[in-house]
């Protein structure tokens, strides 16, 4: 693996004994807000490789990346999640994920940390109402349910959980094939 | 989890060789069939077939697929039978065994032997069919036959020796004194020269003749020659040869060969009548001599069911994704050398030029060295046509006699090479026209005759390579296609505007068939005389590179031509740019680049064209085809490249040309597939990614005629 590409797997290694009902998520941010991926669908994180645009393609489609001789699909999460295009910093990271039949580059604007959640921890999607975007699979409350302050996770976050809210994302329908070229 | 994956690889390798079994099925299936229409029988077709279904059962044994395994069985038995004539070799059986082949097929199509099919009832039919009655009466009671060389022959033995003689042939019995330490090349040898005139339906050691360092070896043979020819081919003259004797009347004991079930053969020709019964001695007097001893004899039946389970070739299977990441490593290493090449240049104009010299030097065994090597790869991913045509002439035979049409298919140039990963993407597109011909274009055998027509049809299958292009032309000789007809229908439909339909050429008119409002309108179809879904076969090819293109003529037939680039992986492309991005085209399709001669632009109902050489040379600005943006202020757009594809010209207007090199297409992923206009992307080694151009469908895209759009001559 070369430089500027974190093994997620590095970064967190899991209990021994997993407790039932927790589940892993990657904690990004883009624009203002915090989202979460099932970190099982995470295949990598790199920093912003050259991007080829790619005419009629999809709109939240930035382009094309090499990944290793791999021709990739970028998505801009700005795009996507329908908020305001942003500039490209030095924090700017893509994330890879394999939504099943391909792997695509997500575009975000930073990489938070990898939260455990509980079942106690996770609020299913249908607390938004009923006309909740489709890839919004529910909202995370790390701290939320009895604290763990002995999880590694906890641990190692070092910021109070209480007020923060995850938006977690379903990977499968937030890279849905869009059906119509531009 | 090892033994998971060592599990996994040994199916892949059991489906890879199920697959090379079933293709080796359908085309001795496909020669019985010749066989049958010409009257002949190919004893060693149907062993060769049942050899292969024997090895499909052990194999799905082993594998533990079950429904393939209970397949195999049935078919096996239904070919033992054949073999040994207790099943009569017709058309109806052949079906039968099409259908088996067909469910292989499907069985093996998905590993869970989901496939819907039912084992059960093709069991039942295979059962149904009628088993040749016992013969009430033995020919070979007829003849001057040991009844202790009778004793030792196998069923097959004693079938192919009856029915040779049923057929009116001469059996002959062969002694010959053979050394024992050369035995096996000189009945090698022996069978060689025995082969072309004559069967070989057993030989075994004769007991009596045998002494000290030489073994006498007794052979029957059936054969349609004299015996003095028979004579002459052997060259032994030790060789002792003598026909087999039909045996004088004895009254009542003989039954008359009539009654049987089995079909009547002309009586057996008269035998040469040299030979006296009396200086014939009884064949194999020993009856003591088992067949169990015939370890010592090489005989070596072939069809006697012991068959090995090892590799019936010394081919070697590979992944077709192990190639493709071969060659993208080989794609690689070419942007590596390109990097090279600029070092050496560098060194060149820098202070060394004795190293520089010795670095050009290993620069350009370098570079030779790759350029074998990218061959290598790209040959080793070819495959011979036949592999298609093969499963085509399956289709043909299968479609015809559900039409009760008669049909005759020719294939040229079956062993024209191409990528697998073309001809596995030709086969849909492929069968369709076939199916179309014949469903539509080849008349029933009374139409044909009525017009005048053989009653059989004729379809031609012809493929040859052109330059960096294989060109395959599929013609049949059945009614043809009506542009009129075409013309009215396409206005009717609202695909075409009535003006542009009238200005269309009729070859035009006969590619609007090719367009998706068209060809899947049924009605419309079914006057046309043509096909459902040939917008299906124009992507498919399309998708590939390629081109397809119809010719018809009312009454006479129809001729499809498909052209392909022979390889999709490495291949030559002209880099350019348009609005400062660089985007790449393949040099296959492009025929020349010129200056962009301004002042010559005309507009023609709203397309843009110039005079190329005295024809018209439609324009496309890719920039505003792609929506580029507005052009910078200092450039302009300097070039154009002239593509074409089939028979249509366009020319691309660009702002710069940037030279010539050899790339790897790679797709775009599954969310990008599609995308019209381009057909994948290139690395030029500095990890920045090219788009690479699909000349075919812009060329589609620009020039297709649409409702109310008028089409613009193609100038070719």
């Amino acid at each position: 693996m070369s430089q500027g590409q974190v093994n997620v797997a590095k970064n967190y290694a899991p209990e021994p004994t997993e407790e039932a009902g927790v589940r892993e998520f990657l904690a990004f941010v883009v624009a203002s807000e915090t989202y979460a991926l099932p970190l099982s669908c995470i295949r990598e994180i790199m920093r912003v490789p050259s991007v080829t645009p790619v005419p009629r393609a999809p709109r939240e489609v930035l382009g094309i990346i090499s990944v290793r001789g791999q021709v990739t699909t970028l998505i801009d999460l700005r795009q996507r999640l329908r908020v305001p295009a942003g500039p490209v910093s030095s924090r700017t990271r893509v994330l890879l994920v394999d939504q099943g039949d391909e792997i695509m580059g997500l575009l975000c604007d930073r990489v938070q940390q990898v939260h455990r959640l509980s079942e106690k921890e996770v609020e299913m999607a249908s607390v938004l109402g009923a006309d909740a975007a489709s890839y919004v699979m529910g909202i995370g409350r790390p701290g939320q349910g009895e604290r763990k302050a002995e999880t590694a996770a906890e641990a190692r976050a070092g910021h109070d959980g209480d007020d923060e809210i995850l938006i977690l994302l379903d990977p499968i329908a937030l890279l849905k094939r869009q059906v119509s070229h531009v | 989890m090892v033994g998971g994956k060592d599990g996994e690889r040994a199916k892949e390798e059991f489906l890879a060789e199920s697959q090379e079994l079933i293709e080796g099925l359908s085309r001795g299936l496909l020669e019985l069939d010749t066989g049958i229409k010409q009257g002949q029988r190919s004893p060693d077709t149907v062993n060769d077939l049942f050899r292969g279904v024997h090895t499909l059962k052990g194999l799905s044994g082993m594998f533990g697929f079950e429904r393939l395994g209970r397949m195999s069985h049935v078919l096996e038995d239904l070919l033992e039978d054949l073999r040994l004539g207790r099943v009569e070799l017709t058309q109806q059986v052949l079906d039968v065994l099409f259908e088996g082949v067909d469910n292989f097929q499907r069985l093996l199509g998905d590993a869970a032997e989901q496939a819907s099919v039912d084992v059960e009832t093709f069991t039942t039919r295979v059962h149904g069919l009628a088993r040749a009655k016992v013969k009430a009466h033995n020919i070979l009671e007829e003849y001057e036959l040991d009844a202790s060389m009778l004793g030792v022959l196998t069923e097959y033995e004693e079938h192919r020796l009856r029915t040779n003689l049923e057929q009116g042939l001469t059996v002959y019995r062969l002694r010959v004194r053979l050394a024992l330490d050369v035995i096996d090349t000189a009945l090698d040898s022996l069978k060689e020269r025995v082969k072309n005139l004559a069967e070989i339906i057993t030989y075994l050691p004769s007991m009596d003749g045998g002494g000290g360092d030489e073994i006498e070896i007794e052979m029957l043979l059936a054969s349609k020659k004299t015996e003095a020819e028979v004579r002459t081919a052997l060259g032994r003259p030790d060789a002792k040869l003598t026909a087999v004797e039909r045996r004088p009347k004895t009254g009542g004991a003989q039954t008359p060969p009539a009654a049987a079930g089995a079909p009547k053969q002309p009586p057996p020709a008269a035998p040469a009548p040299a030979a006296t019964t009396a200086d014939a001695p009884a064949l194999a007097p020993a009856p003591a001599a088992p067949k169990a001893e015939a370890a010592a004899a090489p005989k070596k039946s072939a069809a006697d069911g012991d068959v090995s389970l090892r590799s019936i070739t010394s081919v070697v299977r590979v992944d077709i994704r192990k190639l493709d990441h071969l060659m993208n490593v080989v794609g690689e290493l070419g942007t590596v050398r390109a990097a090279v090449a600029r070092l050496v240049e560098r060194l060149r104009a820098g202070a060394a030029p004795a190293l520089s010299s010795e670095a050009h030097r290993i620069h350009r065994a370098f570079q030779r060295h790759l350029a074998e090597v990218q061959e290598g790869v790209l040959d080793i991913r070819m495959v011979p046509l036949s592999q298609l045509f093969d499963k085509v002439a399956v289709v043909v035979r299968q479609v015809a006699r559900e039409q009760s049409k008669e049909v005759k298919l020719s294939i040229i140039g079956a062993e024209t090479e191409v990528d697998k990963l073309i001809a596995e993407e030709l086969a849909d597109p492929m069968m369709h026209i076939v199916r179309n011909a014949i469903d539509h274009g080849i008349e029933s055998p009374d139409v044909r005759t009525k017009n005048g027509k053989a009653t059989t049809g004729s379809l031609m299958v012809v493929a040859h390579q052109k330059g960096n292009h294989v060109v395959i032309e599929l013609s049949d000789d059945g009614r043809g296609i009506d542009s009129n007809v075409i013309r009215e229908a396409a206005v009717r439909k609202g695909v075409l505007s009535e003006q542009a339909a009238s200005d269309l050429t009729r070859e035009e008119l006969l590619n609007v068939i090719f367009m998706p409002g068209f060809s899947t309108a049924r009605e419309i179809t079914d006057i046309s005389g043509r096909g459902v879904g040939m917008d299906v076969v124009k992507t498919n090819i399309t998708r590939l590179g390629g081109a397809v293109d119809i010719d018809s003529e009312k009454g006479r037939g129809t001729k499809v031509t498909i052209t392909l680039p022979i390889t999709l992986a490495i291949i030559s492309a002209l880099l350019f740019e348009v609005r400062g991005r660089l985007f790449a085209i393949p040099l296959a399709v492009v025929q020349e680049a010129l200056r962009m001669p301004s002042q010559a632009v005309r507009t023609v109902d709203g397309r843009e064209v110039i005079t190329l050489r005295g024809t018209t040379l439609p324009l496309c600005r890719l920039a505003d085809l792609f929506e580029l943006g507005p052009i910078a202020e200092n450039a302009t757009e300097h070039f154009v490249i002239v593509v074409s594809v089939g028979n249509k010209r366009l020319g691309m207007c660009v702002e710069r040309l940037s030279g010539q090199q050899d790339i790897v297409i790679k797709g775009l992923g599954r969310s990008l597939a599609g995308t019209p206009g381009i057909s994948g992307a290139t690395d030029l080694g500095d990890q920045h990614l090219v788009l690479v151009l699909d000349a075919a469908s812009i060329i589609e895209e620009v020039l297709l005629p649409r409702a109310g759009a008028l089409a613009v001559g193609v100038g070719s």
